[in-house]
C-alpha cells in the first residue's frame, strides 16, 4: 500500500500510512453527518412523529416537570420547521415559480429594504439545476411600479427585453391593478411565465444539444478497432450564447449551421462543404424539431 | 526576407513579418520573462504547427558548417526542441537563453507572431500588469426595435475571424495592426493584442524606421477580452508612463491611436441594421478574476456583496427542492471558524483595549456575513484596487453615530496600506479636515463635496474585515461599501449610487 517515493524527500511509511487512515475516517464521519441529518428529517417529518410528539406534550402539561421527562418543545419547534420547509418544497416542484420575501441589508434601501424574491426552479435532464433569481423592489416613491432590483439570470436569457415588455417603469407605465386607462401595464404574472418559458428554453436547447453529441458519440474517444459505423459528424456544438445556434461539422469538411426557434423548431439551416451548398442535408435537417436532428442526419447518411 | 518595394496597403501586418534580432524592443521583450516561461515559450515556437510564423535557422543541405558560429545551426526540429527541453532541466542564466535565441535560432528576426506570444506570456505572468475598464455593448437605440423582435439576441455574436476583418476595415490607412487572438489559460477569455505601427506600409521596412525607440513603445500594444458569452469586454487603460518629456506629442498621438481603436470595435461587431456602442460599466480593475465574475457570461452580474448567496455555486445542491433536510442555520456554521478568527486577530495587532466578548465578536462575524455574504474574503483573489466615490448628501442635521463611521473607515483604510502610497494620504487627510471643518458649519439642504478612495489588495475585503474587527458597525454601513453595485467608480446620492440600477438593466 505504500507508494514509490520519490528521491526528493524521504517519507516516513508509517506516516503515510496514518495520514491515509485519517482523511478515511474523516470521510466516514462526513457521511455519517450527512446520513443522520436525512434521518432526523425524515424522522421529524412524518406524521406519527409529530402525533406522538403533541401526545407527550398535553401529558407533560398535566404532570409536573420531572428531571426524568425530556422537554419536547425544542423537538416540536423543529418539527414544525421541517413541515414548513416540506411545504415550501412541494410548492417549489409543482409551481415552478415561487415568491419569497427579502429584508435588503442596505440601511439606504429604498421602500424600506422590502424585496420581493422570485425564484425559477428548473429540471434539466431529470435533475434540479441552481435555481435562478430575480429580487423586486418598489423604488418610485408614491407609486407601486416594480423595479428589479437583482437578479441572477445569466446574460443569455434576455431579461431587459421582458422586463421592457412586461414591467416597463418608464413614462407611460403604470403598477399592477391600476384602472388607468392607455397606460403600460406591469404584469408580474406574465413577466415570471415569460422569464421562466425563456430559461426552461434555454435549458432544453443545451440538453438537446448534448444529446446530440451523445448521440454520435462525439465526447468518447474514437475506437481504433472500427467497431460498428464510421464517424460522420465530427463536432455539434452551439454556436452563440443562447444556444440557439447550432453548429454542425462534418468529417469530410462541410460545416452546417442551424437557427432554432423559440419554441425547439429548426428554422434555418445552412450547409456548405467545398463543392457549395448541400441543399439536401439542408432540407433534411430545417425539416422538423430541434431533438430530431440527430435521427434526420443519420437517414442521410447511412 | 524584406522586400525592396512598399506599397502602400490597408491589410493588417502579417503574423510571419521579422523583426530584425538585434531591435531593442525584441531583446526587452525576451529579458522581461522569467527563464522557465522563456524556455516553454521557445518549445512552444518549436511546434510543428507554429513553423509559418515562427520557425528557427536551421541547417540546411547548402550551408556550409562555420566553425566561427558559436551558436551553430540545428539540422532539424527535433533537435533544437532536444536542445531547449535540455536547457529547462538544467540551471542556468536567462541571458544564455536570450542569445541563443537571438544570436543564434533566430538570428535573421522574430516575428511579430513571436513577440505577440512573449507579450502575451508576460501578461499572464504578471496578471496584475494591465489595468482594465469594463465596457457594454449595446445595441444603438432608436434603430429597427420591432415589438416581437426575438431574432436579435442580447449578446452580439462574436466570430474572430470575422471581427479582425471588420476591425481591420475600420483602421486607418496610414496605421497598420498586428492582430495576436490567444485563448485565457484559466479565464473564460479570449484576449486580443493589438500592436499598432504608424506607418502605410506593411513590410518590413516600415519596422526599421528611424523612430526606432518609440516603435515598439508598450503604449503602442493593447489588450482587449472578451469574455465568453457575456456583452461585455474589457479593454486594458493607457500605462499613463509617458516619463520623457520629449515624448508628449506621442504620447497624444497614441492615445488617439488607441480611442480609435476602441471606436473600431462596436462597428467591428455591427451588421447592416444591427448596430451597436459601447458603454462605460463605471468598473475597471487590474484582477481579471472579478471582472469575469461581475461582468461576464454568469450569474453574479447583478448579484454581488450578500445578494452572491442567491448566485453561487453551493455545495451538494443545498438549494434544491428534493432537498428534505433543514438549511443549517447561520450561526452554527461559524463555530467552526470560530478558533480561526482568534488567532487571526492576534495577527493582525490592532489594539483594543476591551476585553472582546466571543459572543460580540460572533455577532460582528454575523453581521458581516449577512452583508457580504461568501464574498470580499482576504484570499479570493478577487479584488479590486481602488474604489472611488463621491458623496452627494445631504448634510446630516444630527450629528449621528453613523457619521463617525465613515470617518473611522477613511482613516483606517488607507492608513493600513499608506507605507506604500504615502501620496494618496495626504489627500485624505485632507478630506478629513474638510470633514471636521464642516462639523460646525451643518446646515440643512446643504450637500458638501465628499470625495473618499478606498485603495489597496482587496478593497471590499479590507472593509469586512473592519466590521469583523467592530471598527465599521456592520448594520449601518451603507450597500456600496459591501461591493453589491460592482462598480469601481461612482456618485453616492441618498446613501446608494446614483445612476446605477445595480440589476444592470
Amino acid at each position: 500500500m505504500i507508494p514509490s517515493v520519490d528521491d526528493s524527500i524521504p517519507e516516513d511509511p508509517i506516516d503515510f500510512q496514518l495520514d491515509n487512515e485519517i482523511s478515511d475516517l474523516q470521510d466516514q464521519i462526513s457521511a455519517l453527518k450527512a446520513q443522520r441529518s436525512i434521518q432526523v428529517s425524515t424522522i421529524l417529518s412524518s406524521q406519527s412523529t409529530r402525533s406522538t410528539l403533541n401526545r407527550l406534550r398535553v401529558s407533560q402539561k398535566q404532570s409536573k416537570l420531572s428531571p426524568t421527562t425530556t422537554d419536547t418543545t425544542p423537538l416540536l419547534s423543529t418539527s414544525t420547521a421541517q413541515l414548513v420547509h416540506t411545504r415550501e418544497n412541494l410548492y417549489r416542484l409543482c409551481a415552478g415559480i415561487t415568491t419569497f420575501r427579502i429584508q435588503d441589508p442596505d440601511p439606504n434601501a429604498v421602500d424600506d429594504g422590502k424585496v420581493l424574491g422570485l425564484r425559477i426552479d428548473v429540471a434539466s435532464t431529470g435533475k434540479f439545476v441552481r435555481p435562478y433569481y430575480v429580487m423586486l423592489n418598489k423604488p418610485f416613491a408614491g407609486s407601486e411600479l416594480l423595479r428589479v432590483h437583482r437578479h441572477t439570470i445569466p446574460p443569455c436569457i434576455p431579461l431587459s427585453l421582458l422586463v421592457d415588455r412586461y414591467l416597463p417603469n418608464g413614462k407611460g407605465s403604470a403598477a399592477m391593478g391600476s384602472k388607468e386607462p392607455g397606460a403600460k401595464k406591469q404584469d408580474l404574472r406574465r413577466f415570471a411565465r415569460a422569464l421562466r418559458k425563456e430559461i426552461v428554453g434555454y435549458h432544453n436547447r443545451v440538453s438537446v444539444i448534448k444529446g446530440l453529441r451523445k448521440e454520435f458519440k462525439l465526447d468518447e474517444k474514437v475506437s481504433r478497432k472500427g467497431k460498428g459505423r464510421e464517424r460522420v459528424i465530427a463536432d455539434i456544438s452551439a454556436a452563440d450564447a443562447e444556444a440557439k445556434q447550432v453548429r454542425i461539422e462534418w468529417v469530410d469538411g462541410r460545416i452546417g449551421r442551424c437557427v432554432v426557434g423559440d419554441g425547439g423548431e429548426v428554422r434555418k439551416c445552412v450547409v456548405i462543404g467545398e463543392e457549395g451548398r448541400d441543399f439536401e442535408t439542408e432540407r433534411r435537417v430545417a425539416r422538423g424539431a430541434m431533438e430530431g436532428i440527430g435521427e434526420r442526419l443519420r437517414e442521410g447518411i447511412y | 526576407m524584406m522586400s525592396l518595394l512598399s506599397v502602400p496597403t490597408t491589410s493588417a501586418l502579417p503574423s510571419s513579418q521579422l523583426i530584425p534580432a538585434s531591435h531593442p524592443a525584441v531583446t526587452r521583450i525576451l529579458y522581461r520573462l522569467t527563464r522557465p516561461s522563456l524556455l516553454s515559450l521557445v518549445l512552444d515556437w518549436l511546434d510543428e504547427r507554429n513553423q509559418e510564423t515562427s520557425g528557427p535557422y536551421l541547417l540546411s543541405s547548402d550551408d556550409e558548417d562555420d566553425e566561427q558560429d558559436f551558436y551553430p545551426p540545428a539540422s532539424s526540429l527535433a533537435a533544437l526542441r532536444e536542445i531547449y527541453t535540455d536547457l529547462q532541466a538544467r540551471k542556468g542564466s536567462k541571458r544564455d537563453v536570450v542569445d541563443r535565441i537571438l544570436e543564434g535560432d533566430w538570428r535573421y528576426g522574430i516575428s511579430l507572431y513571436q513577440l505577440a506570444m512573449a507579450d502575451m506570456q508576460y501578461l499572464y505572468d504578471h496578471p496584475a500588469s494591465q489595468k482594465w475598464t469594463a465596457l457594454k455593448i449595446v445595441r444603438l437605440s432608436g434603430e429597427y426595435i420591432a415589438p416581437n423582435d426575438k431574432e436579435h439576441p442580447s449578446i452580439p455574436r462574436f466570430h474572430p475571424a470575422t471581427f479582425l476583418r471588420n476591425l481591420q476595415r475600420e483602421a486607418l490607412p496610414d496605421v497598420k495592426a498586428h492582430y495576436n487572438l490567444d485563448r485565457h489559460p484559466t479565464l473564460p477569455l479570449l484576449i486580443l493584442r493589438v500592436f499598432i505601427l504608424e506607418s502605410p506600409y506593411n513590410t518590413g521596412l516600415a519596422l526599421h524606421s528611424a523612430k526606432e525607440r518609440t516603435t515598439f513603445d508598450a503604449s503602442k500594444t493593447f489588450y482587449v477580452a472578451f469574455p465568453d458569452f457575456s456583452p461585455y469586454i474589457y479593454v486594458s487603460l493607457a500605462a499613463t508612463s509617458s516619463s520623457a518629456p520629449g515624448s508628449v506629442s506621442s504620447s497624444a498621438d497614441n492615445k488617439s491611436l488607441r480611442k480609435l481603436m476602441l471606436e473600431g470595435i462596436p462597428k467591428a461587431f455591427s451588421k447592416p441594421r444591427d448596430r451597436f456602442k459601447l458603454e462605460g460599466t463605471s468598473l475597471s480593475a487590474k484582477n481579471l478574476d472579478v471582472l469575469v465574475e461581475r461582468r461576464g457570461g454568469g450569474r453574479m452580474n447583478a448579484a454581488g456583496g450578500g445578494w452572491g448567496v442567491y448566485a453561487e455555486d453551493k455545495k451538494k445542491e443545498s438549494d434544491n427542492p428534493l432537498n428534505v433536510q433543514l438549511p443549517t442555520p447561520e450561526s452554527s456554521i461559524l463555530e467552526d471558524d470560530q478558533e480561526d478568527k482568534d488567532s487571526a486577530e492576534k495577527k493582525s495587532g490592532m489594539k483594543r483595549k476591551r476585553v472582546e466578548d466571543p459572543s460580540v465578536v460572533k455577532r460582528r462575524k454575523l453581521v458581516a456575513r449577512g452583508r457580504f455574504g461568501k464574498s470580499a474574503k482576504a484570499d479570493d483573489g478577487k479584488g479590486i484596487e481602488r474604489l472611488d466615490v463621491r458623496l452627494e448628501d445631504h448634510f446630516p442635521t444630527v450629528s449621528a453615530l453613523a457619521d463617525d463611521d465613515v470617518e473611522a473607515e477613511e482613516g483606517t483604510e488607507p492608513a493600513r496600506k499608506d507605507k506604500k502610497h504615502k501620496g494618496r494620504r495626504s489627500t485624505i487627510t485632507l478630506e478629513l479636515d474638510r470633514m471636521e471643518d464642516v462639523d460646525e458649519l451643518a446646515d440643512d439642504g446643504w450637500r458638501p463635496d465628499i470625495r473618499i478612495t478606498f485603495h489597496g489588495q482587496h478593497v471590499f475585503a479590507g472593509i469586512r474585515e473592519l466590521i469583523e474587527a467592530g471598527i465599521v458597525d456592520g448594520e449601518k454601513m451603507p450597500g456600496w461599501m459591501t461591493g453589491e453595485e460592482g462598480v469601481s467608480v461612482g456618485v453616492v446620492k441618498d446613501g446608494r449610487i446614483r445612476g446605477n440600477k445595480g440589476s444592470g438593466l
